[in-house]
């Protein structure tokens, strides 16, 4: 049996449950608290790639004693395990889309929306605890950057002018998905695939987090598909893994943005 | 019709070419200069709007990201399968993948650029380089552009790409222990992928790739130097870059 080790269904960890319940794939739900750090514990699964996981606090899917990490291979993996979910174009060029969409959703959209969420909802969690205890538990995490990263959440670094950049460079991909969406019906053709799992648990949280980005009025498309997908039962399935009142402020810091400023 | 447009066969750019040449797919070969900016010239922009390289123009089709795009020669033309069937070890090889793209090679790109994109350009008229930084499309390119052309990255940030390009490099060392090939067991797009990245390691990185220190990985560049389709794809180079390669030869 599958074992998914996830927390609040919202970005990365939404994308897998999702593909398990579209997929009709059996599995055991392994629910953790990332504020805890319980996946840096030596308990938890691992191996060499996801201690080295550019998502690192990400779900991580265990089969039969393989663990395997990075949110966008993991629903790739559950399709290429499971042929009949059809979640994957038939053609060359369908599936060339769906990976170069998971691809720029991952580098693009992603650590934006993780970073907007970490400064609205995780920050003032994280405040609420004792600090001497969370910076001596922050000071501890490997490698260097999963620190630099939980460091980030509490010391001040996102402060407003950070949050209108990103909150500006965000607009690429936005506006990019958005055009997409006036070719095709899904972005990577004409049938619902894992791209669009994909970029539904990455845009879900940003009428919310930046309503200047994705609304009904500016981004009409956009609005739409996040309402076709949110409909879709396997969605409605995977949410009800949530136990928190408002799964979609559930974040984690994730992904950093490119270094190259 | 299948036509690449490309630089050196070095990091993207080299990883369709090998990709390719592992199928024996012909195509029509596109040079573009990456050093004269003819990535970013009209008639390169009709073809790939964001003004990056490699692009795979296949019929209609157009093909922009080099790691989606080798999935897609695999997928698209007959020869030999450089995708392991095992969905496992297709995981494996597709976690590195991005192990490369994403971590390993921001930091040495930005080692490479400021030691050697930088200089290549920098002697030029500064007006000329102000306007071949406006003609660039994406932001997040005019940038790399303006940092390697005025010699504007930070101590900090050339110090953090020098300590994560060692900590790949441990990090493939360690893997390439365990693992004969990127993937596993056999040779895949991994694999090409980190050759395009790591062929010339031993030189630039000299204290922390070489024979002693990280054996797996020497041997693992040899040999994968040694087949038939990286010698022709880096015989396809016109500058004196793709002579590093040569470092991979045995000795005696």
């Amino acid at each position: 049996m599958l074992e998914l080790y996830h927390s609040e269904p919202n970005l990365y960890f939404l994308k897998p449950l999702v593909a398990l319940e579209e997929a009709r794939v059996p599995f055991t739900s392994r629910y953790f608290d990332p504020a805890s750090f319980e996946q840096y514990s030596p308990r938890f699964p691992q191996n060499t790639e996801s201690l080295l996981n550019l998502e690192r606090e990400g779900p991580v899917l265990v089969d039969g004693g393989t663990v395997l990490t990075s949110s966008f291979f993991i629903l790739e993996y559950i399709v290429e395990a499971n042929p009949a979910a059809n979640l994957l174009p038939a053609d060359p060029l369908g599936r060339y889309r769906a990976r170069a969409w998971g691809q720029f959703n991952a580098l693009q959209l992603a650590p934006g929306v993780c970073t907007l969420g970490c400064a609205r909802y995780l920050a003032p969690a994280l405040k609420a605890l004792d600090q001497a205890q969370l910076r001596a538990r922050i000071e501890r995490l490997e490698p260097k950057e999963r620190r630099a990263a939980w460091a980030a959440v509490i010391d001040g670094s996102y402060d407003e002018p950070l949050l209108a950049k990103i909150r500006e460079r965000l607009g690429v991909p936005v506006k990019r998905i958005e055009s997409a969406l006036a070719e095709r019906r899904w972005l990577a053709g004409e049938t619902y695939s894992i791209a669009d799992i994909d970029a539904f648990a990455l845009l879900a949280p940003l009428p919310d987090l930046a309503p200047e980005l994705v609304s009904e009025r500016v981004t009409p498309r956009i609005t739409e598909f996040l309402r076709a997908v949110r409909a879709r039962p396997a969605v409605e399935k995977a949410l009800a893994h949530a136990r928190t009142p408002n799964p979609q402020r559930a974040f984690v810091p994730g992904a950093e943005p490119s270094r190259w400023g | 019709m299948l036509t690449l447009y490309h630089w050196e066969p070095n990091a993207n750019s080299g990883k369709p070419m090998l990709a390719l040449a592992e199928k024996g797919v012909p195509y029509e070969s596109h040079y573009l200069d990456l050093l004269n900016f003819d990535q970013h010239k009209p008639d390169y922009l009709r073809i790939n709007p964001d003004g990056t390289i490699p692009a795979l123009v296949h019929g209609d089709r157009v093909l922009v990201e080099s790691t989606p795009m080798m999935e897609y020669i695999d997928e698209a033309f007959e020869g030999p399968p450089l995708r392991p069937a095992d969905p496992k070890a297709r995981w494996r090889m597709r976690w590195w993948m991005r192990f490369f793209d994403a971590y390993f090679a921001p930091s040495l790109s930005m080692i490479g650029w400021s030691v050697f994109v930088g200089p290549a350009v920098r002697h030029r008229d500064r007006r000329e380089l102000e306007g071949a930084i406006e003609r660039i499309p994406l932001e997040s390119r005019r940038i790399a552009w303006r940092k390697a052309m005025f010699n504007e990255f930070s101590a900090e940030e050339l110090t953090e790409s020098r300590r994560r390009a060692a900590f790949g490099t441990d990090a493939l060392e360690k893997h390439l222990s365990e693992h004969e090939w990127i993937a596993g067991e056999s040779y895949s797009l991994g694999d090409i992928n980190g050759f395009n990245l790591g062929y010339a390691l031993p030189l630039s990185q000299p204290d922390r790739c070489n024979d002693q220190r990280t054996p797996h990985i020497m041997e693992w560049l040899r040999r994968i130097y040694e087949r038939p389709a990286t010698k022709a794809t880096w015989a396809k180079g016109r500058t004196q870059m793709v002579e590093r390669v040569k470092l991979l030869e045995r000795k005696g």
